[in-house]
């Protein structure tokens, strides 16, 4: 074995999700880059880590790191663009995170940025299709949406629930939303909106959907902390990969590769699932919140809609769900999602405002994911003073 | 014409899959597979071609009203995933005016239907699609 070092995350930005028509992808990157650089000071950057998505497909833009470092200023730091799909941020912070720990550099920057309106709906909706087995997916017409919906459809024969029950995924991610200033949608819901709203996908609709958005979110991980009273550690990270053709699996109601890399995490973290305060999962569409969750084992299986309408995973409780209300309410900027994810798990962990109501947690866990069930990511993070 | 089909090479090499739903079987194992692949589960790389049967049984399935650009105007489509002799396959329900007919278990059979209109070279994608054997 080599030696490894502890990593820590000694600053975090985000740039509220929304449609940011006046700003591009360098801008974006910028505003989220910069804040965490005056954050820290004066550090020394080995790398920049930029997880994105759709650059190719939205902006015609390959080779993505070099002009994004060159506008801030740093052309000759090298920025390595991660493409995972949705799931980009959580391999860009796990590859981050390896080069720190193995002591080739400091520290490293990580970045996620995305632009979803810079175009139309329905070549969003293309963009998204290269997240499914093109060839026989896409090509087709079948999107994450859709393979969403038929894991809805799957979850609700199984456990014998309705759609009103799976409502209360939305409705729950509205309320945190509404108390969360950075959130995107901070309109509570009820359930009435919920089943008004526009079907997109039967049974899917409009509600269960997270709203695309232009955004940006960043930290800086360092082999030591730079303020010396609190720090966030990330204790371990796992990885989970479960790549297929939707056909070729057994079952919608299990994502593997989620289950693969928490196990793996805990692992690295030396902590049990039960040990875990706050998680932050990946809900592009409730259903797929609500499998993470019974994936990581956080939840027994089937389990979601009733804990969640009894308020079991409200704040207060000994296990806090999306604190900030999710994608949901955060709104989903495609390959970016993940780093608001950590973003909002260091904010929750410090205990800084919005999240001062969650008291001193110690673990949280942040979950990732590309397409459906292809490639999980999964971050323990421990506050230590 | 015949230039314009070798330039997209990338729609012609899957004509066997797209016209002929023909997926591979591996010769030590037995196992079936759609899409192909180039190793099976049990290790062995050597397959044969395996055409699925053109009958089979709806498993499960979506309304999808928010679809891809080249889709826009054949929405909304209908997703769903079709046992063919215990090999699933995702594709387009067809031929079905009450998507509220349809449910798990009703029989489907395979056509042959054109996909989409390839943007770039204006030329026409056929593929495979499913269609309830009973009226729907
Ligand atoms: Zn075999």
């Amino acid at each position: 074995m080599f030696n490894t070092t502890e990593v820590y995350v000694v600053a975090h930005s985000l740039v509220p999700g929304s449609r940011h028509y006046e700003k591009g992808l360098k801008e974006l990157f910028a505003e989220a880059f910069l804040k965490i650089l005056d954050q820290v000071g004066n550090v020394n950057l080995g790398a920049i880590y930029v997880a994105n998505a759709f650059s190719e497909v939205l902006q015609d833009q390959g080779t993505l790191g070099a002009f994004l470092s060159d506008y801030v200023g740093m052309r000759r730091i090298p920025a390595i663009r991660i493409e995972s799909g949705d799931g980009s941020s959580g391999v860009a912070i796990l590859e981050a995170y390896n080069t720190v720990r193995a002591g080739i550099y400091d520290c490293v920057a990580v970045v996620g940025v995305e632009k979803m309106h810079d175009v139309i709906n329905v070549k969003l909706n293309k963009a998204l299709a290269t997240i499914t087995d093109y060839e026989y997916e896409g090509f087709f017409g079948v999107t994450p949406a859709a393979q969403a919906a038929m894991a809805m459809r799957e979850y609700m024969l199984k456990y014998g629930y309705d759609y009103e029950d799976l409502a209360i995924w939305p409705i729950k991610m509205h309320e945190r939303g509404s108390k969360n200033p950075l959130a995107y949608m901070k309109k509570q819901a009820t359930l009435k909106d919920v089943l008004e709203s526009e079907v997109v996908a039967d049974p899917l609709r409009l509600y269960d959907v997270a709203p695309a958005v232009d955004g940006s979110a960043a930290v800086i991980l360092c082999n030591k902390p730079v303020k010396s009273d609190v720090a966030i550690r990330i204790d371990g990270i796992g990885i989970g990969a479960y790549g297929t053709y939707t056909g070729q699996r057994d079952s919608l109601t299990e994502l593997l590769s989620v289950r693969d890399a928490t196990n793996m995490a805990l692992r690295a973290a030396h902590v049990s699932i039960g040990d875990i305060r706050l998680a932050e999962v990946h809900d592009t569409y409730s259903i797929l919140g609500m499998l993470a969750l019974e994936s990581m084992g956080l939840v027994r299986p089937g389990e979601t809609p009733r804990l969640l309408s009894t308020g079991a995973l409200d704040v207060g409780n000994k296990l806090v769900v999306n604190a900030g209300g999710g994608l949901k309410s955060m709104g989903f900027p495609g390959g970016a999602s993940g780093m608001y994810e950590l973003a909002l798990m260091v904010m929750e962990l410090m205990n800084v405002k919005p999240f001062e109501s969650l008291g001193k947690a110690e673990l949280g866990i942040v979950q990732d994911m590309a397409g459906f069930d292809l490639v999980s990511t999964s971050v323990v993070l421990r506050r230590v003073s | 014409m015949v230039d314009q089909r070798l330039s997209v090479p990338r729609y012609w090499r899957r004509m066997p899959q797209y016209y002929r739903l023909e997926g591979v079987q591996c010769i030590k194992c037995g196992r079936v597979y759609f899409p192909p692949r180039a190793v099976c589960e049990c290790g062995s790389r050597e397959f044969k071609p395996y055409p699925l049967p053109s009958t089979g049984k709806l498993i499960n399935f979506t309304v999808l009203y928010s679809v891809p650009a080249e889709f826009e105007k054949m929405k909304p489509l209908i997703i769903g995933m079709v046992d063919l002799g215990g090999v699933k396959v995702v594709g387009q329900i067809v031929d079905c005016m009450d998507p509220e007919k349809l449910s798990p278990g009703v029989d489907v059979e395979v056509v042959f239907r054109m996909v989409k209109m390839d943007s770039t070279y204006g030329l026409i994608n056929y593929g495979y699609k499913f269609r309830p054997i009973n009226n729907c």
